[in-house]
């Protein structure tokens, strides 16, 4: 008989250890993919059976861990009443919708004008968190399923079961074939992440078209990520669900902003200068100096804009940042608490929203995409607001990949001192990393799975034309 | 952003043509608002918070008249002036010190225009209203009651009435605690004494702004008159909120009849006047347009327009909020043109580009440690106290912290990258030994600048096999040395969460920029790994 090499290796620790599932086989050190070539090989020669076995795998989803990390909320809610929190609107930092729901369900409460009590007998109850416990231990219900506690997934387990006929087989007297048509085994080897790759590539682009790089920190004053660029004090982005605020550093020290501080106080509240009517309101210095984690990139491009002194250098500038920024939101398969971001400022006299098109138009051109749009849109910080569309030849479909606009007047001549146009975009190419992956959970570009970083191909635009 | 759904008979009965679909969704959508979907006569619409204006078909409607080249110009409403009141008590000025009032009539309401004016209403409350906090809406039947009204604030226990989906009478304070909408927006007469109320000349309520209002004024199909009431915290804000309201009703033949709140006179619909510097708008845009033209785009977005050789004379709308400064109308202008008119045109400015020398330092790293065979990571900066120090045998410090995050995974920015690639080696459980990753990113820390914390960039490296020991570590750590050109001084040392006697300090030049050694037994147990671990973090900043 004839074999390949890989067949008789599988087959060899079949004949000791009889069965096998190719996830065993891999801890062993052998390739998934080689294992299951080899099994069909050996099927095929009625060596091997294979069975195919579905098993579900429990995991906690963020609520999940929630409950198991501080009880759930069913729980909580008997033991804040226990303490004489009886009364609902008292109750609202707990889920509690969810949380009197399941109490009347188990018969521990009822509710009277807008009061929990608790029915006899409770104790029992209160003493232990049976549903955290049980979390904790891993000990799933179906139940939890529907609660959303738990997701439950499906994995094949594939099992290699050695035939007699398998089993009789010397080893010895089979011949190797030897097939230079058959692939070998890939070996692993160092790579750059495929995000990276491409945010190195665009960094190139930046750099090529004559940008200079900046950098900032995460941690920046409320004055930098919002009010320098003109977004109003109870603006919704402020709110506690979209931004991270910080408890340490809690406030930043304005004072090196100097007088910038009082001239964008006073355009808020009437426009000051700069030709606007402002947005009339009362501007709280303290709100302003409350830290955050930047939610924008944009937040540097103010920073530099501040820093921008005209005995050291001349305008116009080119200036780009490709940095992180974060926001308050929960993790799952289209959302993260943080994404990357590609800031660009053109700063000068002379500049147009012509030049603004021009210039997007040049880097996507360089990244791949011959076809791009911009659509009317709104920030609070620009004027011709647009989002930036490119067109995507293989999926037909227009993409979004971020924001641009001129930084109005009454962003600009605070931060400067003086009047200029500045050209400004924010984008973004998670999207260009996923398709490049072939992956649809945006949380895979943050996970490292070794399979996907080892078998995306290398990054490179398509359709780059002899121009760029 | 704000999506609103609309019915398509009823926004081309007020444009006044069928409008094809394709249009609406490729071009209409280049005026501000997207059209994403229509599907038999339901459109989804998205606007954006700066146009609250556009949050119903009427509004809708009256914009495209213009934007379609239907029908230009500033729309005139005429006011019936009116005879009746709403008197305003000094009572609330500490409470919700602003109302605005106005009387339609004539109105032909059916159960889809009712549900449209609602949706308006609710779309106010959430964008321009900050969930009712700076602004609500009441809109009531007028044949129910009987003005003069009376806007005051009342103590809770002394007034109650029927609210809407409710049967029976409710003191105020009963309201927040028990109805739906109470419970919801009670936050925002979280302490007050008093609660806002408006009633009639028979002291019925009409209104408990901003929760809700009595049964009794419950508008229906058949209602023909309404009163509007606008309550908030921000003058501008109620007056130009209730333009928006009276104007969509006009545009429905609704007849607008002005009252006396408070003295003066409601609504006012006079336009603010501006003007356009031709230049200016010509060196922002980089449209050479003559100042006629210029004028016909602005009427196209429904301003008054009146062009001059120099400057255009314009008049905003009512209902506009978003127009500040001359910005706004270039803006407007050449939204009119069409974004997609506009040529892309290269500026000459001569400047050669540069990268952040640390950046170029990174790439290098990169290219080294690619070379030496590790994998780059990815990973998150935000973390938890729980993995950066318990999982790493570490004593807890001091880290940039969140106050108010979703969930305990992600409340604290990493001061380190190593537990990062330990996620990552725990992640990738599943796969094949060896594995080895490295990173190359900022942290924070704290200390004493303006802000407080400050970032920094590092690199981490790990290798992970069963018998991995501190020499594979060195290894890497000497290629790096070799390919960077630079040298390191190693120095035994302790830490936490290594191993006694395979750990070390490492310095360049006498400053300690990191450390390298084996991971004790008790972190490789934390993050569920078999084998070993050892690996080195610095800081890169000194080899800049």
């Amino acid at each position: 008989m004839k074999l390949s090499e890989q067949a008789i290796r599988i087959l060899g620790e079949l004949q000791e250890q009889k069965q096998l599932t190719v996830g065993q086989l891999e801890q062993e050190g052998y390739d998934q993919s080689m294992v299951n070539r080899a099994a069909l090989e050996l099927q095929g020669k009625n060596l091997v059976d294979i069975t195919e076995d579905e098993e579900s795998i429990y995991t906690l989803t963020e609520a999940g861990k929630q409950v198991r990390d501080k009880g759930s909320p069913e729980h909580r809610l008997l033991k804040r009443v226990k303490q004489g929190d009886k009364e609902i609107s008292d109750l609202q930092d707990l889920q509690i919708d969810v949380a009197l729901g399941k109490a009347r369900e188990r018969g521990w409460i009822k509710i009277r004008d807008g009061e929990v009590e608790l029915l006899e007998p409770v104790e029992e109850a209160l003493e232990e968190d049976v549903l955290k416990k049980r979390l904790e231990e891993s000990r799933f219900k179906e139940e939890y399923s529907e609660r959303g506690l738990v997701k439950e997934e499906f994995k094949i387990v594939r099992t290699l079961e050695i035939t007699d006929e398998g089993r009789n087989l010397g080893l010895d007297d089979v011949e190797i074939e030897f097939n230079v048509e058959s692939k070998a085994e890939t070996p692993r080897t160092g790579k750059r992440h495929f995000y990276k790759d491409i945010l190195g590539f665009a960094r190139e682009k930046f750099v090529e078209m004559g940008f200079q790089e900046m950098s900032g920190d995460f941690v920046v004053p409320s004055l930098l990520n919002f009010d320098a660029l003109y977004t109003a004090q109870d603006h919704p982005a402020r709110d506690l669900h979209d931004t991270f605020f910080m408890k340490n550093p809690e406030k930043a020290d304005l004072s090196e902003y100097g007088d910038k501080v009082e001239h964008i106080k006073e355009t808020h509240e009437d426009g000051w200068t700069t030709g606007s009517s402002g947005w009339d309101y009362d501007w709280s210095e303290e709100e302003a100096a409350k830290n955050v984690l930047r939610t924008h990139t944009t937040a540097v491009s103010a920073r530099r804009l501040h820093e921008i002194d005209l005995n050291e250098e001349e305008l116009p500038k080119k200036l780009f940042i490709i940095g992180r920024n974060f926001r308050n939101e929960t993790v799952d398969r289209t959302h993260l608490a943080g994404f990357i971001q590609l800031d660009g400022i053109v700063v000068g006299e002379d500049l147009n929203f012509k030049n603004l098109k021009a210039y997007l138009s040049e880097f996507f051109q360089k990244m791949g995409y011959s076809e791009f749009r911009l659509i009317p849109s709104y920030y609070p910080y620009t004027e011709m607001s647009t989002e930036v569309q490119v067109y995507d030849e293989e999926e037909d479909e227009w993409l979004g990949m971020g924001g641009a606009g001129l930084f109005r007047p009454e962003v600009v001549k605070p931060l400067l001192g003086f009047e200029a146009t500045v050209l400004a975009w924010g984008l973004g190419v998670g999207r260009i990393a996923m398709k490049a992956a072939g992956i649809e959970d945006i949380r895979e570009l943050y996970r490292n799975d070794i399979e996907i970083l080892e078998t995306t191909p290398k990054w490179r635009p398509q359709n780059v034309g002899d121009s760029v | 952003m704000p999506n609103i759904e609309i019915d398509k008979r009823e926004f081309d009965d007020l444009v006044g043509e069928s409008m094809d679909e394709e249009k609406m969704i490729e071009e209409g959508s280049m005026l501000g608002a997207h059209w994403h979907r229509i599907e038999g006569n339901v459109c989804d619409v998205e606007t954006y918070p700066n146009r609250p204006d556009l949050l119903s078909v009427e509004g809708l409607a009256r914009a495209y008249r213009g934007f379609f080249d239907l029908d230009k110009g500033r729309e005139e409403y005429e006011i019936q002036e009116g005879e009746e009141k709403v008197e305003v008590d000094d009572s609330v000025d500490d409470v919700r010190p602003f109302i605005g009032g106005a009387i339609v009539r004539n109105l032909e309401l059916s159960k889809k225009k009712i549900n449209g004016l609602i949706q308006l209403q609710e779309k106010l409350h959430e964008t321009m209203g900050r969930r009712r906090d700076k602004l609500a809406i009441g809109l009531h039947d007028l044949d129910e009651v009987k003005p003069p009204f009376t806007y005051k604030a009342v103590e809770p226990e002394k007034v109650s009435f029927t609210p809407l989906e409710y049967d029976r009478d409710m003191q105020l304070g009963e309201i927040l605690d028990e109805h739906e909408k109470g419970r919801k927006y009670s936050w925002i007469l979280d302490d007050e004494d008093m609660y806002p109320i408006i009633e009639d000349a028979e002291n019925r309520v009409l209104s408990f702004p901003p929760i809700i209002n009595n049964q009794l004024t419950e508008v229906h199909p058949g209602t023909t008159d309404i009163f509007i009431d606008v309550t908030g915290k921000h003058e501008e804000t109620v007056k130009k909120a209730l333009n928006i309201l009276v104007t969509a009703l006009a545009e429905r033949g609704g007849q607008i009849e002005s009252m006396d709140v408070g003295g003066e006179k409601m609504p006012m619909l006079e336009p603010e006047k501006r003007e356009l510097d031709v230049e200016y708008f010509r060196n922002i845009s980089g449209l050479d347009l003559e100042p006629d033209e210029i004028a016909e785009r602005l009427q196209m977005m429904k301003f008054g327009a009146d062009a001059g050789k120099e400057k255009i004379d314009v008049e905003i709308p009512a209902y506009r909020t978003d127009v500040m400064h001359q910005y706004d109308l270039i803006e407007d202008v050449v939204i009119a043109h069409r974004y997609s008119n506009i040529e892309a045109e290269m500026p000459n400015v001569d400047q050669p580009g540069a990268r952040k020398p640390i950046e170029d330092l990174v790439e290098r790293v990169r290219k080294i440690l690619v070379g030496k065979g590790a994998l780059e990571a990815n990973t998150y900066y935000l973390s938890s106290n729980e993995k950066l120090f318990d999982r790493m045998e570490r004593e807890e410090e001091d880290i940039a912290e969140m106050s108010n995050a979703l969930t305990e995974d992600y409340a604290v920015v990493r001061n380190w990258l190593t537990p990062s690639l330990f996620q990552t080696l725990h992640d990738n459980r599943h796969h094949s030994y060896p594995q080895e990753f490295f990173e190359a990113e900022d942290v924070v820390e704290l200390d004493d600048s303006a802000v407080g914390a400050s970032n920094h960039r590092k690199l981490a490296y790990l290798i992970s096999n069963s018998g991995v020991n501190y020499t594979d570590a060195r290894k890497t750590l000497q290629v790096l040395e070799r390919d960077l050109g630079v040298d390191f001084e190693v120095r035994e040392a302790e830490r936490s969460f290594m191993k006694e006697g395979r750990c070390a300090e490492i310095l360049v030049e006498g400053d300690k920029i990191g450390f390298i050694g084996e991971y004790s037994d008790q972190v490789v147990e934390n993050w569920d790994l078999d084998g070993s671990v050892a690996g080195f973090e610095i800081y890169l900043e000194k080899l800049v």
